[in-house]
């Protein structure tokens, strides 16, 4: 028996799942041990529109962050964002100048990485895709949100249809498939 | 398919028997397919499943166990698959052996070829 499987993911929520998860992160590791409270309010709640879905909002929050930005780790942060926030505005090209700027600075920044990919793949950039998804792989091994964005750049370069077959066998400890042909012929 | 055909016509001409074994030739009557799991599809996981089960007088199926598998992320969709199909039930006066069905499912993810607009050769 063969039966061929509709595929029902939906490429839109895998967008919004790999984006969100490495916005969200950045939002939380700024936050300050000794201090009350997100010391840049608005990369803050930026990062949190951005996770809400009012993406508009999250990238006008985050670059007025990015202005009263202390510190190289909030500005990484604020452009990691921004790339995240202008690629779900269908912005590529400008969300690439975000993510560049990050990496520039600095080569171990999985989450821009996974950000850039997305980006390259929205490009049409595939190559360039698939090294920021190994680059990022190797600096963060078990990210799910880069197995879900490898997910969409093999969707994209080399896609599958599920396949489902089913082989009907049957188990006879006791007697072999001859003895019971015989039996029921009888 | 030929087995099951046989079957069928082995049943319609003979008298039924008391001692009549049917455990092992049950006929499906609905078979569900098991959903490929998005995480092994996302990943390209391929793989295979053995499920063994017993088949209930009135056609249902019990006491569902993986016999083998290549990767247990197809373990659950395959038993939950199992658990939902149902076969023919036999007459009271059937005796049924006990023995064990086993189906086994393959998971394979094959390429999607896709159109290309390269133009057709010019004839010369």
């Amino acid at each position: 028996m063969d039966m061929r499987q509709k595929d029902r993911s939906d490429p839109g929520l895998h967008w919004l799942a790999a984006l969100f998860l490495a916005v969200s992160l950045q939002a939380h590791a700024e936050e300050p041990k000794t201090v009350l409270g997100p010391r840049n309010i608005y990369l803050h709640d930026g990062a949190n529109a951005l996770i809400a879905g009012d993406i508009e909002e999250g990238v006008r929050l985050t670059r007025r962050g990015l202005e009263l930005a202390h510190g190289a780790r909030e500005e990484k942060a604020g452009h990691a964002n921004l790339c995240a926030g202008y690629l779900l505005l269908d912005q590529p090209e400008e969300a690439l100048v975000h993510c560049n700027w990050v990496l520039e600075r600095d080569a171990s920044h999985w989450r821009a990485y996974n950000n850039r990919a997305l980006v390259y793949l929205r490009l049409g950039r595939y190559d360039e895709s698939e090294e920021d998804i190994r680059k990022g792989q190797a600096l963060r091994p078990g990210s799910k949100t880069l197995k879900i964005v490898k997910g969409m750049y093999l969707d994209e370069t080399k896609p599958v249809t599920p396949n489902v077959e089913v082989d009907e066998r049957r188990s006879a400890p006791q007697t072999s498939d001859d003895e019971l042909e015989t039996d029921l012929s009888n | 398919m030929a087995c099951l055909l046989s079957l069928r016509l082995f049943a319609a001409d003979a008298e039924p028997s008391p001692d009549h074994d049917a455990g092992t030739k049950r006929v499906p009557s609905y078979t569900v397919m098991p959903d490929y799991p998005t995480v092994a599809r996302r990943d390209r996981i391929q793989g295979e499943v053995q499920v063994c089960f017993e088949i209930t007088r009135e056609g249902r199926t019990r006491r569902i166990a993986v016999r083998r598998s290549t990767h247990r992320l197809f373990e659950k969709p395959a038993i939950r698959a199992v658990r939902r199909s149902t076969y023919v039930p036999v007459a009271d006066d059937v005796v049924l052996s006990g023995i064990k069905s086993c189906r086994t499912f393959r998971f394979t993810l094959e390429p999607t070829v896709m159109e290309t607009d390269d133009p057709a050769p010019a004839s010369g």
